[in-house]
Formats: C-alpha cells, structure tokens, sequence
C-alpha cells in the first residue's frame, strides 16, 4: 500500500510526466480528481481570519480613526451642517469651513498618523489575498483607467473637485476595518488614501498597495 | 397588438405597439423630429421618468431636460430617478445651476422631484442638495403608489450600507421593490463592464428579497440586460454623456443603444411595469412591459 501512494504521490508532483498514464491509474485519478475538486473550495472558502498580531494593528488603526473622528465633531459641532434641505452655497460654505478647521487642528499631520505601517502592510496583504488571478487584473484596470491621475498624495490638501472618486470594491470593504461614516478609503492609482468625506480633504495616505 | 419576446419563469415581457399621442418640439433646442409615447398612459398609475450620468451642463443635456419637459406634457410625471453621475466636476452654486438647475428648470417649476444616487463623480455632500432630494442620506429608501424604490451608493458598498439594505428588503411588503445606482452588475460595455465584485454582495439579496428592477448608469449608454435570476437590469447612462460604440452585444444584452442621449418613461400599471426609452432625436429605440412575479421573496 505505501509503495502506492508513493506511486500516485509520484504521479501527481511530477515524477512521472505522462499524463495518460496518471489517468489509467484507479487511485491516482481518484485523489487527483478529489484534490482537484477541492482546492479551489478550499482556498475560496477560507475567511481572512485575522491573526494575534493583525489584531493589535487594526485596534491601533481603529483607535487613531476614532481619535480623529473626536478632533472632527469637536470642530463640527460648532458650525452649521447642512441638511437634507440645503443650498450648494450652504454646502460649500460648510465643506470649505470644515476643511480649514481640520487643517488647523492637524497642521502638523504626517503620512502615517493613521495608515501606521503596519497597518499598511495589514492592507497590502489583504488585498494580496482577496485579489488574484482576473479578479487582481481587473482591479489594476479599473484603478489605472479611473480620472485619479494628479491627485496629491499630500495630508491636509483637498482632494481635487475635478477628478472622480473611484468605486471602491465591495468584497475589499469587506475585508478591511470599517470606516465611520466620516472618512474613506480610496483608490488613487495603487495608492490608497483616507479621505474625509465632507471636508474632502486627505487625511492619510498609503502608497503601492496593490500588488 | 402584443408580441411576445420573452418567457422566463413566471415572469414575461410583452412588447407593445400602442399607438399614443404625438409630441412636437416647439423650440429650437429641442429635436425636430416628433416622437410618440407608447405607455398606456392611464390616469391612476405611476409614472416616472429615469436617467443617468447627465451633469455635464453640455447642449446635449439641454436637449434631453427640454424633451423630458415636452415629454411630460401628455405623459404627466412626477418623480425622475437619477442613476449617478449628477454633476461632473464641481459642485458650487454656479455648477449646479449650469449643470442640473437650468437644464431641467421647467420641470423643477413644475414641482417634479428629483431623486439622486450617488456616482464615481459625485461629491457625497450631494446628499444635502435640496433638489436630489437625499434627506442628507447617500442611501435611502422612499414610497411612491405600489412601489418601494432604493437608492443605493454602489461608490461606496460597505458592511453598514448593505446591513441597512437587507433590513429594509425584509420589512418590506411592497407589491414593487425597485432599485436604482450607479454601477452596472451587468453590462456589454466595451469601457467598464460588468461590476462583477458588486454584483458578488449585491445580487443575493436583490434575489433573496424579491427586487424585480434595477436601474444602473456609468456606461454611456442604453442597455437591458436580459433577466437574471429574475431581476430587469437597464443601464441608462447617457443623460447627458455618451460614448458612441461602446456597447457590444454579448449574451448579455436584450436591447442596446448607443448612438444618442436618451432617458426612459416609466408607467406602473398594477403588477405591469411600462418602459419606454426615448433618445434625443425623439425616436424611441426601446420599449416594452415587465411582468412582475406574484408570489416572490421570503
């Protein structure tokens, strides 16, 4: 018996190229098609389960996100927000105060206040594993067609009123740490930025997450 | 006379070669050439009118808001769903009065409401524009006769939006849930596609609740899409863009137009959904009925 399996196991990495003869082969086709068949549920069905480790990361990154949602309804509650019954002129008047009001709270805000490093790799290695094959060329496409050339990868500057916001994929939302309603990731190229949603305005950045 | 053009299921499609009232352009705006309205057109059913990707501030979105305005003349609506892209570039006073409020300024005089989703070009404080519509929300949900719509925020489909969604399917008993955003799950387009990872999170529930119709924009174009699991997808994206050659017919496509600007006309009649879609020129390139299910959803 072990000098069978050893004969299939031979079979299957290779030892013995000649396929037809694998197929002529009871067991071999048997655990060839049994591995065949099961492998790609494997690997599809395999949650991202975050490690010991991812977790420090993402509750550091929760954390520094909650800390500026704090400085940001601090600066919020004092000025007028518009409602569901709003002017643009209301709107922008609104979007420009709130952006001046962060940008002099965070004056002295660096790449990496937020995005840390580890939580950068934490994103690069999410995607890494939830994009492969089309699925990752589809996602490059999609990044490199959309009108995000010229967006500056700069902490406290407007995201420009002229380039589009690129949809962000559901399945990746899903796999990273929520967001509150205030701010978003988004794509820039294979870059990755934090954006406040209202004030438009770039809170953090981090570059190259695209594998 | 009816044709039939399709059978799926429990649902079918009619074809209808009504023949309805005919509206002339009286500004030189408008096209010239006359175009009929083929819905029903009865009394005590819903109309509506839909497009996308509109907020250029171009002559060709001139031209679609006057002919929905002449539109409007013999098929009264009330209500027009907006599938994203509502304002390309920005978004102050002077932007939105050149791109959404002069264009479409007979019908905001008139009292006809707006509702807008959110596209890849739209700012999320849209949703505080009085005239979207929005309630300050980037999704909501609102009522109209026998039917429920939804407006998504397909820019941005995170955990929360798509809790809020199931929650509200499941509490839903409308005889029509209808659902509008901006990215296509399906589509023939050359330029973008199907948005397959959307699809993945969205489709399920669209399924599972019961949606019979989806509204979609991005691609320049018109399409609809043959059903899915039950569901009518129609892409209308060309409200004011256009991108001429952009839709190949694949398995896919039931219908496709791509060689003009155009909005569709909407009539619920009961469990009878009347479409017809109207270019600038004033010629219809697609209508037809949608059928929907009795007995769907948990």
């Amino acid at each position: 018996m072990p000098s069978r399996i050893g004969t299939i196991l031979a079979y299957l990495f290779g030892m013995k190229t000649n396929l037809n003869n694998l197929a002529s082969h009871f067991w071999g086709r048997f655990l060839y098609g049994l591995i065949c068949s099961l492998l790609p549920l494997a690997i599809y069905a395999q949650p991202h389960q975050e490690k010991p480790q991812e977790n420090e990361v993402t509750a550091e990154f929760t954390n520094r996100v909650q800390q500026y949602v704090k400085l940001r309804e601090q600066l919020d509650s004092k000025m007028k927000k518009p409602s569901g019954k709003s002017e643009p002129e209301q709107i922008k008047a609104y979007q420009t105060a709130l952006q001046e009001g962060l940008r002099n709270a965070r004056a002295g805000a660096k790449q990496g206040d937020i995005f840390t490093p580890g939580m950068a790799a934490h994103i690069h290695n999410i995607i890494k594993q939830e994009f492969k094959g089309k699925r990752l060329k589809k996602l490059r496409s999609d990044v490199a067609k959309a009108h995000t050339q010229g967006v500056p990868l700069r902490i406290n500057h407007p995201y420009p009123e002229q380039k589009e916001l690129d949809e962000m994929p559901p399945t990746l939302l899903l796999k990273l740490p929520p967001l509150p309603q205030q701010l978003r990731y988004r794509f820039v190229g294979e870059n990755m930025l934090l954006v406040d949603t209202e004030a438009l305005l770039i809170i953090d950045y981090v570059m190259n997450v695209i594998p | 006379m009816k044709r039939i053009l399709t059978t799926l299921g429990l649902t079918t499609i009619f074809l209808l070669s009504c023949v309805g009232e005919k509206v002339r352009s009286q500004n030189s705006v408008a096209p010239k050439e006359s175009f009929q309205i083929t819905l029903p057109n009865k009394s005590n059913s819903l109309h509506f009118a839909v497009f996308g990707d509109m907020g250029t501030g171009g002559e060709p979105q001139r031209q679609i808001g006057s002919l929905m305005w002449q539109a409007r003349e013999i098929f009264p609506y009330d209500f027009v769903l907006m599938t994203g892209d509502n304002i390309y570039g920005g978004e102050s006073a002077k932007d939105m009065e050149k791109k959404f409020e002069q264009p479409y300024s007979q019908l905001l005089k008139a009292g006809v409401k707006f509702y807008a989703s959110l596209g890849n070009h739209d700012r999320s404080n849209q949703r505080f524009y009085k005239e979207f519509n929005m309630g300050g929300k980037e999704y909501y949900t609102f009522k109209k006769g026998n039917v429920q719509f939804y407006a998504l925020n397909s820019n941005y489909m995170d955990a929360t939006q798509l809790k809020w969604f199931e929650q509200e399917l499941k509490n839903n008993d409308s005889e029509w849930k209808v659902c509008f955003f901006h990215h296509p799950p399906y589509s023939s387009g050359k330029q973008h596609g199907s948005d397959t990872e959307l699809r993945k999170v969205l489709e399920p529930l669209l399924v599972k609740y019961g949606v019979t119709v989806v509204f979609n924009g991005h691609e320049h174009f018109y399409e609809r899409i043959k059903p899915q699991q039950g569901i009518y997808y129609f892409i209308t994206g060309a409200g004011g863009q256009l991108r001429p050659g952009n839709v190949k017919s694949t398995s896919l496509t039931e219908k496709a137009f791509d060689q003009d600007q155009h909005f569709m006309l909407i009539e619920v009649v009961d469990n009878q959904m009347h479409f017809q879609v109207i270019t600038r020129a004033g010629k219809t390139v697609d209508e037809g009925v949608i059928t929907r299910q009795l007995q769907k959803g948990p």
